[in-house]
């Protein structure tokens, strides 16, 4: 009955949920195939005809097959293989003439693959680092022959140690080599010329001179080597760089690149750092002391996600304004933004399979979806304004639409007190049987408590009189006497008739050796054969463990079993320091022979 | 057919290197950060099996020169208890690069985290050295020295700490050095700042009322515990606390709907199912506190308190034999400290179970239990009193008088410094004892009926 009720409840709390639900359900397809972050997620109108596709850099099952895929509607419009993995797309406007159709840009290892219309139209590579000029000086010689291998793989060590411009692959290489394969490997590669090559680990775009929403945008680079490149939309040549103290993760920016911008990159050391147009050093740092996983500005606050479930929104000084826990690890993060009622909202993908949405520390919404959102992104898609784009862990992928009537309202998630509040506490129930022996309590209370005190105490006297005598006839596994602090262990092992018993025996004191002690086996000759019945002891360095074994030979084919005493003693004294009694085993060799 | 075409789409004109044609021999070297990104993209989604398969992927490839993925397989090992394997990996780093002031910290950390504080302290230094301006090795210096002891190194390098960067666990750690000197002034001093610093953190609130608490400042205490519930309703340590407060005033059923959060939160908990009881007994459902009570005693069957408390409830119903036996348990495990509050619990301990004594008939057990509390007692007259009337029943006319006389003495000396006043005493971690004391002093129908068998005579 109670079962039934309950889910009675509960399906209709899932209807209502559905009724009052914001969000449409477009299409779910979990088998998408489609693995990827959301900074390879875009929305863009990319032929120009209003309808807009979604472009994404797909890493493949496994991050074994990068593809450039572009979907429009449910369907996946086209598919190329990429040369390397995906690090992230955007799209931007290189230039202002007709027709404004959108290039993509795609950031994979050093170099940013630019498409227009979907064609390959540009490939940018990273400039070369400049390399160490001391290894560059080395290798020169070296391929004059004036080094040899050993000599070089010093100086080369020596750099290592100490230089601030890291070593080349090559000479890595090199230093990791065994000395046969030296001269080889100098032979073979001295020809080159060392070079040093960085990868792109993020990008964004910055609108050039105009804030326009169908301006011109530059393309922002975050590289390996702590740097920050802005390149020119046209040319493609770096009109400005940054260095960083870490490497970035994810970058915000807003303002434009003529007039006066703020960028804002998260780290791989946990810290944030805000840069202005004219400054070529961070200016502000948000030290989080945890890794950031996702970075959305909305208006003027920076909200960052922490791997440790929490979202804080930072001012773009870098004063934390609050702190918002989540019930789950945030996988994903990206911006929400509602044009026509002006509102701006953050997203974060949870591990627990639900998107939370926020304004400031409010949470708006819940979306609850079957698989954990790994990616998602919100805009404009199809012809459809207000459109929801997940994917999930399992390379699911989740479209909804935000419905035109939906309204976000703050307290459309949790509220009031916990449902925790709600719940009967789980009290143990007391029986008929408990009452009835508190009222005889009551009663005969006094009775009761003479007999539990004269047994009680009867109880105790024979436990002093057991240990007592335990401490007379030294039976006791472990001595008490101050001079040889022992301790004494048995065991018995085999099936029979031929036992193998252990003893062990340790000096528990902390510096004295105990010397002069004695064995003795006491047991029914009847039953039982010992090859010595008494042996003396070797002499016992404290702390040691001593196992000393001897055979015991079952002569009883009956079955029987018997108690074998062990006594120690010191020589001279007829009173054991201790004794143990050893519970044999009946034999089973003979039954079995 | 399409998938050639698509192919055929991707070759790209501009780049330099694909035209010229392969140089010979010599192998191109990959760029060993080839996906560093991409591990720790992994990484932060906390998705460490594929952290791990790329990980393996570029070791394989730059055979095992790629710090950053030692780096982060060795965090990942540290997160999954391995911590000696990852101290390994990270010394590995500490060779590749020996300039990078985060591969010490790390190998500190590990260092840390296996106890070997001396060594850790050590590495710290050294990493200082590279960077002077961190705060996360100033503050970790600092938990360092305390493990060592070393309290004054430690509140220098928690200074330090704070005054690069103010961070909120730097803050709880040297609160924690003043509560360890035994300073609570100080301790509250520091607290503040961090609340001023961080309004929001529960935890610093949650410390900061518990201290007000044991201070007696109760107003702040609970404006404190109050707006830890504000930004965490769920808040374990605060709701125990406010809701001992509340059954200090009688609120038993809204201390009862608070808990009813912790119970869903910490089913287990001994000081919780203890506080349940009493609010029980408070409300005279004393068949529900004691099931609760002995929840709680078999949950933590060494704390006193909540012997204590069963004793006092099975007084209030008259089992004398079963109040005799919490009570006698109590005193066992009662803890010997000097403080003022655990002399009065002594007292009371005795008392109570003299009362019982006399109650079973066991005279002369009862005049040592009496004997004892009037030792242990300073300023409680009903002690004296119900020690007279034993005395009396027993025909010692002397030895009652003499007790009676002490009695009067003390009710002088109340009458004196105005009402019965007692100084109100809370453990920090226990937020039950103020309640039972209340109990103790005001509520218990023993001594009402202990007086009223005085006026009768």
């Amino acid at each position: 009955m109670a079962a039934a009720s309950s889910s009675d409840s509960d399906s209709g709390r899932a209807e209502s949920s559905e009724a009052s639900s914001k969000w449409l359900d477009a299409h779910y397809d979990p088998m998408a195939n489609i693995h990827t972050f959301s900074a390879c997620l875009q929305l863009a109108d990319l032929h120009g005809d209003g309808e807009y596709k979604l472009v994404v850099g797909d890493l493949g099952p496994g991050g074994q097959q990068p593809r450039l895929k572009v979907l429009k509607g449910p369907t996946v419009l086209s598919e190329s293989p990429l040369p390397a993995l995906p690090a992230a797309a955007a799209t931007f406007l290189m230039e202002q003439h007709e027709p404004r159709t959108p290039a993509l840009a795609l950031a994979s290892g050093p170099c940013v693959y630019v498409y227009k219309n979907l064609r390959p139209y540009f490939k940018f590579s990273l400039p070369q680092l400049p390399p160490n000029p001391l290894e560059q000086d080395l290798w020169n010689q070296a391929k004059e022959d004036r080094i040899d291998p050993l000599t070089l793989k010093e100086m080369l060590e020596g750099i290592r140690g100490k230089a601030e411009v890291p070593l080349s692959v090559q000479s890595l290489r090199f230093l990791q080599l065994e000395l046969s394969e030296m001269e080889a490997f100098v032979n073979q590669h001295k020809s080159k010329s060392i070079r040093r090559q960085t990868v792109i680990t993020t990008m964004t775009t910055l609108k050039k001179n105009l804030a326009d929403e169908d301006a011109v945008s530059c393309l922002v680079l975050g590289t390996e080597n702590k740097e920050l490149l802005v390149l020119d939309p046209e040319a493609f040549t770096v009109l400005a760089k940054m260095s960083l103290p870490s490497v970035p993760v994810f970058l915000e920016v807003s303002g434009q690149f003529d007039v006066e911008f703020r960028l804002a990159a998260a780290c791989r050391n946990g810290n944030i750092y805000m840069l202005r147009r004219d400054s070529k050093r961070p200016k502000y740092c948000i030290e989080l002391s945890a890794q950031p996983v996702g970075l959305v500005r909305v208006h003027k606050v920076l909200v960052v996600g922490s791997n440790q479930d929490s979202l804080h929104g930072f001012t773009h000084k870098g004063k934390r304004l609050w702190t918002v826990q989540m019930p789950a690890a945030i996988l994903t993060m990206n911006l929400l933004e509602q044009r026509s009622r002006g509102l701006q909202a953050v997203m974060a993908g949870l591990a627990n399979g639900e998107v939370r949405i926020y304004r400031d520390k409010a949470l708006l919404s819940i979306v609850r979806t079957p698989d954990a959102v790994t990616s998602l992104c919100f805009g404009r898609y199809g012809r459809e304004d207000h459109t929801l784009i997940m994917t999930t862990r399992g390379g699911g992928l989740i479209i909804k639409i935000l419905k035109r009537t939906a309204v976000f309202v703050e307290g459309g998630g949790e509220a009031g007190p916990p449902p925790a509040q709600a719940m009967k506490l789980n009290m143990p129930r007391k029986t008929r049987l408990y009452v009835d022996q508190t009222l005889r309590e009551r009663e005969a209370g006094t009775a009761m408590h003479r007999t539990f005190q004269a047994d009680l105490y009867l109880l105790r006297l024979r436990a002093a009189r057991a240990y007592a005598q335990a401490l007379e006839s030294s039976l006791s596994p472990v001595s008490a006497t101050a001079r040889e602090p022992l301790k004494l262990h048995a065991v018995v092992q085999g099936l029979g008739p031929t036992f193998k018993l252990t003893l062990h025996l340790q000096n528990t004191s902390t510096a004295r050796p105990i010397l002069g002690l004695l064995v003795c086996f006491l047991y029914n000759e009847g039953l039982y054969a010992l090859p010595r019945a008494f042996f003396k002891v070797p002499l016992l360095v404290p702390g040691l463990n001593y196992p000393l074994e001897t055979f015991v030979e079952s002569l009883s084919d009956k079955g029987v079993s018997d108690i074998i005493r062990v006594l120690v003693l010191r020589e001279g004294q007829s009173a054991p320091l201790l004794s143990a009694h050893i519970n044999m085993p009946v034999s089973e060799g003979l039954a079995a022979a | 057919m399409a998938e050639q075409r698509l192919a055929m789409r991707t070759q790209f004109p501009a780049s330099a290197e694909s035209l010229k044609p392969r140089l010979k021999k010599a192998p191109e070297f990959p760029i060993l950060e080839k996906q560093n990104w991409l591990i720790h993209l992994h990484y932060i989604r906390k998705d460490y099996e594929a952290c791990k398969d790329v990980i393996k992927e570029q070791l394989q490839e730059t055979q095992g020169l790629c710090e950053y993925a030692i780096y982060v397989q060795a965090l990942i090992f540290r997160l999954e208890g391995n911590i000696q394997e990852s101290l390994e990996l990270f010394q590995t780093c500490a060779v590749l690069s020996p300039q990078s002031a985060d591969n010490l910290k790390q190998v500190a950390r590990s260092l840390f985290l296996l106890g070997k504080h001396k060594a850790a302290t050590e590495v710290y230094n050294e990493a200082a050295k590279l960077n002077q301006k961190d705060w996360e090795i100033c503050h970790n210096l600092g938990v360092c020295y305390i493990y060592l002891k070393q309290l004054d190194k430690a509140q220098d390098q928690l200074h330090n700490a704070l005054h690069l960067n103010r961070h909120d666990l730097t803050y709880i750690m040297l609160g924690k050095i003043h509560l360890l000197e035994g300073d609570l002034d100080k301790a509250i001093e520091i607290y503040k700042k961090a609340v001023e610093f961080s309004p929001e953190n529960t935890e610093l609130l949650t410390t900061l009322g518990l201290l007000y608490l044991q201070l007696g400042i109760y107003q702040k205490a609970f404006e404190h515990l109050g707006n830890a519930l504000t930004y965490d309703p769920t808040n374990y340590k605060a709701i125990l606390a406010a809701g001992s407060m509340m059954q200090t005033h009688g609120d038993f059923d809204v201390a009862l709907t608070k808990y009813r959060i912790v119970a869903c939160a910490v089913p287990e908990s001994p000081p919780l199912w203890n506080n349940i009881g009493m609010c029980f007994f408070g409300k005279k459902k004393y068949v529900a506190a004691i099931s609760c009570l002995k929840r709680a005693n078999y949950l933590a069957p060494f704390d006193w308190k909540i012997l204590y408390n069963l004793g006092l409830v099975h007084l209030t119903l008259q089992q004398y034999a079963s109040a005799f036996h919490f009570l006698s348990a109590a005193i066992s495990f009662q803890p010997k400290v000097g403080e003022l509050y655990m002399l009065l619990a002594a007292t009371a301990l005795s008392f109570f179970v003299a009362v019982a004594l006399t109650n079973l008939d066991d005279t002369e057990n009862a005049r040592r239990a009496y004997a004892e509390a009037v030792r242990l007692d300073k300023c409680n007259p009903l002690v004296n009193l119900n020690y007279a009337v034993l005395l009396y029943n027993q025909g010692e006319e002397r030895g009652a008088l003499a007790q009676y006389q002490e009695m009067e003495k003390k009710v002088n000396l109340l009458k004196d410094s105005s009402s019965l006043e007692f100084d109100p005493e809370v453990s920090e971690e226990h937020p039950s004892s103020q309640s039972h004391h209340l109990f103790l002093w005001s509520q218990s129908p023993l001594w009402k009926r202990n007086q009223l068998k005085h006026q009768h005579k």
